[in-house]
């Protein structure tokens, strides 16, 4: 195959005019060829070369070897080394010295650093002094540490808080409600709290009924001011846990429904209904 | 330095070796061809083919007209070096694991294998090597040295000086001594915990190095058998060898080949370790094989060195420079002054 490509490159070649080797005075040569380019278009080509002899004085017999015709699998082929067999590798190093397991661990600790930067990079940013690293790991932790963490830590239970719920519930603070100040938070729970207020809580309803027979028999009155029912299920067997919440579009109905619902008999049962408490922290 | 990756075998290299000019590097390996290339170039000069095993051992004769294959096909094959004819088949009766020529050349060691109920044997076959008459050898071997009882088989020998010993390791790590003319046993030394993997000798052939799976080599003198310098390493040692013009050795090795692949090429240790040959010192290493070393060789004038591996390649490298100009501390001081020492007896002489 090789050859039968060699000799279409040899015909295109032909076609070429011949390089011009032009001697000059100063002992360079100057070379004029032509070539096709990838576009099909001739490509003048000059080039100057100077030649250099230098002498390397071998043992006769190496100098008789060099001569030597190839034989076996590389008989035929070209002189000079065949990229096929032979190839330039990647350059090592060879440090000698009594302490070259230091130099090369210093150097491998060096390559991984820089990998690890390269990779890491612009993700992590130091909250405190903004360099490339996890707060926790950051060098000036000890002197700038302790002013952020008292400017946005959490508020010690001991300090002044002015409702006695809100400490109640500072179990955890969400990030963006940190730095609020006290006010805000307090309303803030305290609208929670009014939400929360306009949902009653049935319980001891038989087990047996089903939403739909729930809200038809028990809820029938309320139908229109009725947000949304829940009755709570078993998550595995799908049967009634007993338990509903039904939440309501005021608090003032809701009370009235609660006045009305909470102790009538229902199922054989007696139901018990009251304000659903907010949801305990985790 | 950047070697020059020879990728002329198809299998894991067992053997390469320099001619005595160093111009033409010899390579064997689990293949059944032979190939020879110039050493300062890479190029390929030409291949030995007529084996039908794996080949275990070359040698070239100091004039380089004569190359001896062993093989795993129960033969030994004598070659023509500057065409590839091969020119005798010695049939053997177990594979030969080790072919050396004599210093002289007219002579040839043969180790045969130690299996199928045969006893190992050290062959020595008297070798024609007149350039007319050539094609004419015999098969008639001068002497055969067997395995003596009681003793492990032989996996390594080698010429001394002059070819007057012929030095063999054994398999249980014994370094034994033969007279070369009789075959008579004159000494043997346990150097090793285990299989002794690689012989090779000083230039002028009165030491040699031996390499052992017992991850040590030992440098040993050919009268005495003493130990002389031990170099430890943390890997089974394939090969090792002593550079000429600087005092260094290098070992080649590494994990196991059937271990390889549960191993990472880090922790396999596939590298030519230089060790300081006086000093005992480990002070380099070269990495770039993907298995472990079978074979390190050095070029008579400690140019460059060769190394066969596991994975199929011979890494030829010239050393750089630097390679040359290392010094130890001690050495440099000694230097200058034991310049002025040397000379002063010579003035008063």
């Amino acid at each position: 195959m090789a050859e039968v490509a060699r000799s279409n490159w040899a015909d295109a070649e032909e076609e070429l005019p011949s390089p011009e080797v032009i001697e000059n005075k100063d002992g360079t040569k100057t070379i004029i060829s032509y070539r096709l380019n990838d576009a099909g278009k001739k490509v003048k080509v000059t080039q100057k070369i100077k030649e250099i002899k230098i002498t390397e004085k071998v043992h006769p017999d190496v100098a008789r070897r060099k001569k030597w015709a190839k034989f076996g699998a590389e008989e035929g082929t070209a002189p000079g080394p065949d990229f096929r067999t032979t190839q330039v590798g990647e350059p090592v190093y060879l440090r000698l010295g009594t302490q070259w397991k230091v130099i090369e661990k210093e150097a491998e600790e060096k390559q991984k650093e820089e990998s690890k930067k390269a990779s890491v990079g612009q993700g992590i940013r130091c909250r405190l002094c903004g360099g490339s690293h996890f707060t926790s790991k950051c060098p000036f932790k000890d002197t700038l540490g302790a002013d952020i963490e008292n400017a946005s830590g959490t508020p010690e239970p001991s300090a002044a808080s002015p409702t006695p719920e809100l400490t109640k519930t500072t179990g955890y603070i969400a990030p963006h409600l940190r730095n609020r100040n006290k006010d805000e938070f307090a309303e803030k729970d305290l609208s929670v709290e009014k939400e929360e207020s306009s949902t009653l809580r049935f319980t001891q309803i038989n087990e047996n009924i089903d939403e739909q027979t729930f809200r038809d028999e028990v809820l029938q009155r309320f139908e229109r001011v009725i947000r949304r029912v829940t009755l709570v299920k078993n998550r595995e067997t799908g049967r009634s846990k007993g338990v509903a919440y039904v939440e309501f579009d005021t608090p003032e109905i809701a009370q009235k429904a609660r006045d009305a619902l909470d102790g009538r008999g229902y199922h054989s049962l007696i139901l018990r209904v009251d304000f659903s408490k907010p949801r305990a922290p985790r | 330095m950047r070697p020059i990756m020879l990728k002329g075998h198809e299998r894991s290299l067992t053997q390469v070796k320099f001619n005595r000019e160093g111009d033409l590097l010899f390579s064997v390996a689990k293949d059944k061809s032979a190939s020879v290339w110039y050493s300062f170039n890479g190029e390929r000069l030409g291949t030995f083919e007529g084996h039908i095993g794996t080949i275990w051992s070359i040698d070239v004769d100091s004039k380089t007209e004569l190359a001896v294959t062993g093989s795993a096909d129960f033969s030994a094959k004598l070659w023509e070096v500057n065409n590839g004819k091969c020119i005798k088949t010695w049939k053997l009766k177990t594979p030969a694991k080790r072919v050396e020529f004599s210093p002289n050349n007219d002579k040839l060691l043969i180790v045969t294998d130690q299996v199928m109920g045969e006893k190992g044997t050290i062959t020595i076959l008297p070798i024609n090597s007149n350039f007319e008459t050539r094609e004419e050898q015999t098969d008639e071997p001068l002497l055969i040295i067997e395995t003596a009882e009681g003793a492990e088989k032989v996996t390594v020998a080698g010429w001394s000086y002059a070819g007057k010993y012929i030095i063999a390791g054994h398999s249980n790590g014994v370094v034994s001594k033969y007279d070369a003319e009789t075959g008579e046993l004159h000494k043997t030394v346990k150097v090793h915990d285990l299989t002794i993997t690689d012989l090779q000798f000083s230039q002028d052939k009165t030491y040699f190095i031996t390499s052992s799976k017992d991850k040590t080599a030992h440098i040993l003198d050919v009268d005495t058998l003493t130990i002389m310098k031990t170099y430890e390493a943390d890997a089974p040692m394939n090969s090792a060898c002593i550079t000429p013009v600087k005092n260094f050795v290098i070992l080649g090795g590494g994990q196991d080949a059937r271990d390889v692949t549960t191993t990472s090429s880090k922790q396999g240790k596939f590298e030519a370790r230089f060790y300081h040959k006086i000093f005992e010192d480990e002070i380099g290493r070269v990495k770039g094989h993907f298995g472990p070393l079978n074979y390190v060789a050095i070029h008579p004038n400690g140019t460059m060195y060769a190394s066969g591996g596991e994975d199929g390649f011979v890494r030829l490298h010239h050393f750089d420079k630097s390679y040359y100009d290392f010094k130890y501390d001690v050495e440099r001081t000694a230097e200058a002054t034991g310049a002025v020492e040397v000379k002063t007896p010579e003035i008063t002489a």
